[in-house]
């Protein structure tokens, strides 16, 4: 009976393991103002993310958490220091980590259909077409597009396309869910809804997610941990808030309030 | 309901406006100087009757339609080799921006020698008229795909051939939709040069050998059979992208990106 609930499955998670990392880029010498001067976009960043948490990078505008998540997808190079997921080094895109870009326009592909979109990655993948249908009506009902596969891309509203999104990258089973701003361009009451739907499709799912915000909000509504990111040049991970609130969470609750507050009142100083 | 009957009115308006016009300037100037729209139909019908006219135009829209295939066919991939290899686009870019302003019409006496006084040499001027409108759409639309199409499909597994086939090619496709329907109207031009010059067939020659006899409402069959059959060819072409390319993006007359 003890052998039974053992959970191998929780074991198995990556981690993500950065160390000292470095992104910095030369300025070209001769250029107008430009002198050799090496500058740094994020400078000595330590992290660990656990398998299977929720983890929020929060900062505001222009402090690199863009060019941090970018790199753990694997689209930027590293300058120096340690990136790993799961004991290997990360230095190209792969399908264990996904990524929810913050414009759907730009990251859908307009000439598939929501279904099409969705199996896009098990095409590639040459996953037979009926097994393909099988999947990735399964995350079409998931993410709460039931009844809408056959529509185009351009027929949804912001707010559907970025449930396109979610179930496109979920097809692919991947580890991990890499999130950039991805509720950033929707009004407030449809971004509202999707950050519940995340949550509940977190949880379904257990998936780690790595998501970027500058809203303070936001960052207390979805994650386990909040990991602040100092302003940029150089910038680091100066501070990270365990939140251990239970979900789902309410933006009127009293402890929502006092996080709220201490995180604000961290940004002001 | 009412704003159809008011287009077709506006458009019927246009029209007697333009006949009128041109009756006008028939009247005023002779009809050897403007032949009037009653010469004109007169000299179609002759033309038509000897069987020249369909002749002349089924061989000049054989030449365009061959050289403009088979031109686009060569662009396109080349385009996006172009577009999607760096080192290949130093290199090609500043050669294709230097050779894409000589107009075709200076090739004409050179791919003469080249390719003969047969057809080769009138569709190959064709097929160097289209390739560069071709070629530089497609590459321009290459450079154009929004970054994250590219990205993620490359996290979701595809591989570097499968982005070329399932990202680049379906994004590009309203570029290389107008590059083909411009190289079209620059087809036109072309063979109407190339038959005017080195040609006993096709509308060009018609319109210049009309010269001979003075038979200018032979001239204006000609030049309005030319402008007829861009016409047709181009709605045609914007009929199939409207059907066949709407989900790229290939909306109405004009190509839009989404």
């Amino acid at each position: 009976m003890s052998l039974a609930s053992v959970k191998p499955v929780a074991s198995k998670k990556h981690t993500i393991t950065i160390e000292g990392l470095n992104k910095s880029y030369h300025d070209h010498p001769g250029s107008g103002s430009g002198n050799g001067d090496i500058h740094y976009i994020i400078k000595d960043v330590d992290l660990v993310i656990k398998g299977g948490e929720f983890f929020v990078l929060l900062g505001p505008s222009g402090c690199g958490k863009s060019t941090l998540l970018n790199m753990i997808a694997g689209f930027i190079s590293k300058t120096s220091g340690n990136l790993r997921v799961g004991g290997s080094d990360i230095d190209k895109p792969g399908r264990d980590r996904a990524v929810v870009f913050q414009q759907a326009d730009s990251s859908l592909f307009p000439w598939l259909t929501v279904r099409q979109n969705v199996e896009f990655g098990l095409k590639m993948k040459k996953v037979p077409k009926r097994d393909r249908r099988v999947v990735s009506e399964q995350y079409i009902d998931l993410v709460g597009l039931t009844g809408h596969g056959d529509k185009l891309p351009r027929e949804l509203s912001g707010g559907m396309k970025q449930r396109v999104q979610l179930a496109r990258v979920l097809a692919n089973d991947p580890e991990i869910l890499l999130m950039d701003e991805p509720f950033g361009a929707l009004d407030a009451m449809t971004r509202r809804t999707m950050q519940k739907e995340l949550v509940r499709i977190w949880r379904q799912t257990d998936k780690t997610i790595v998501f970027v915000t500058h809203d303070i909000q936001e960052a207390i509504l979805l994650g386990g941990r909040i990991g602040i990111m100092s302003p940029g040049p150089s910038s680091k991970i100066s501070h990270i808030y365990d939140i251990p609130l239970t979900y789902p969470r309410e933006v009127s609750a009293a402890e929502f309030y006092e996080y709220h507050s201490r995180i604000q009142a961290h940004f002001d100083e | 309901m009412t704003w159809l009957k008011k287009k077709w009115a506006g458009l019927l308006l246009l029209w007697i406006f333009v006949l009128a016009a041109w009756q006008t300037g028939a009247l005023l100037y002779g009809p050897e100087v403007i032949p009037g729209p009653v010469e004109t139909v007169k000299g179609g019908v002759e033309l038509f009757k000897d069987g020249s006219l369909p002749k002349y135009i089924g061989i000049s829209f054989y030449r365009v339609f061959s050289g403009w295939a088979l031109g686009s066919l060569i662009a396109i991939p080349l385009g996006v080799l172009i577009g999607k290899v760096d080192v290949i686009r130093h290199f090609a870019e500043p050669l294709l921006n230097f050779i894409r302003f000589i107009p075709p019409i200076a090739f004409i006496t050179l791919f003469l020698v080249w390719f003969g006084i047969g057809e080769q040499s009138k569709i190959a001027l064709i097929l160097y008229a289209t390739l560069f409108i071709v070629m530089m759409n497609t590459l321009t639309g290459v450079l154009s795909v929004e970054e994250d199409k590219v990205r993620a499909a490359r996290s979701m597994g595809a591989s570097e051939w499968q982005i070329i086939l399932h990202v680049i090619i379906p994004a590009t496709a309203p570029y290389m939709f107008t590059g083909v329907r411009l190289a079209m109207g620059t087809s036109y031009m072309a063979i109407v040069g190339a038959e005017m010059i080195a040609s006993n067939e096709g509308v060009g020659y018609l319109i210049w050998n009309s010269r001979l006899f003075f038979r200018t409402d032979w001239i204006f069959v000609g030049l309005i059979s030319l402008g007829l059959m861009g016409f047709v060819t181009d709605r045609l072409f914007g009929w199939f992208g409207r059907k066949v390319l709407w989900r790229y993006g290939v909306v109405g007359s004009t190509p839009v990106r989404r």
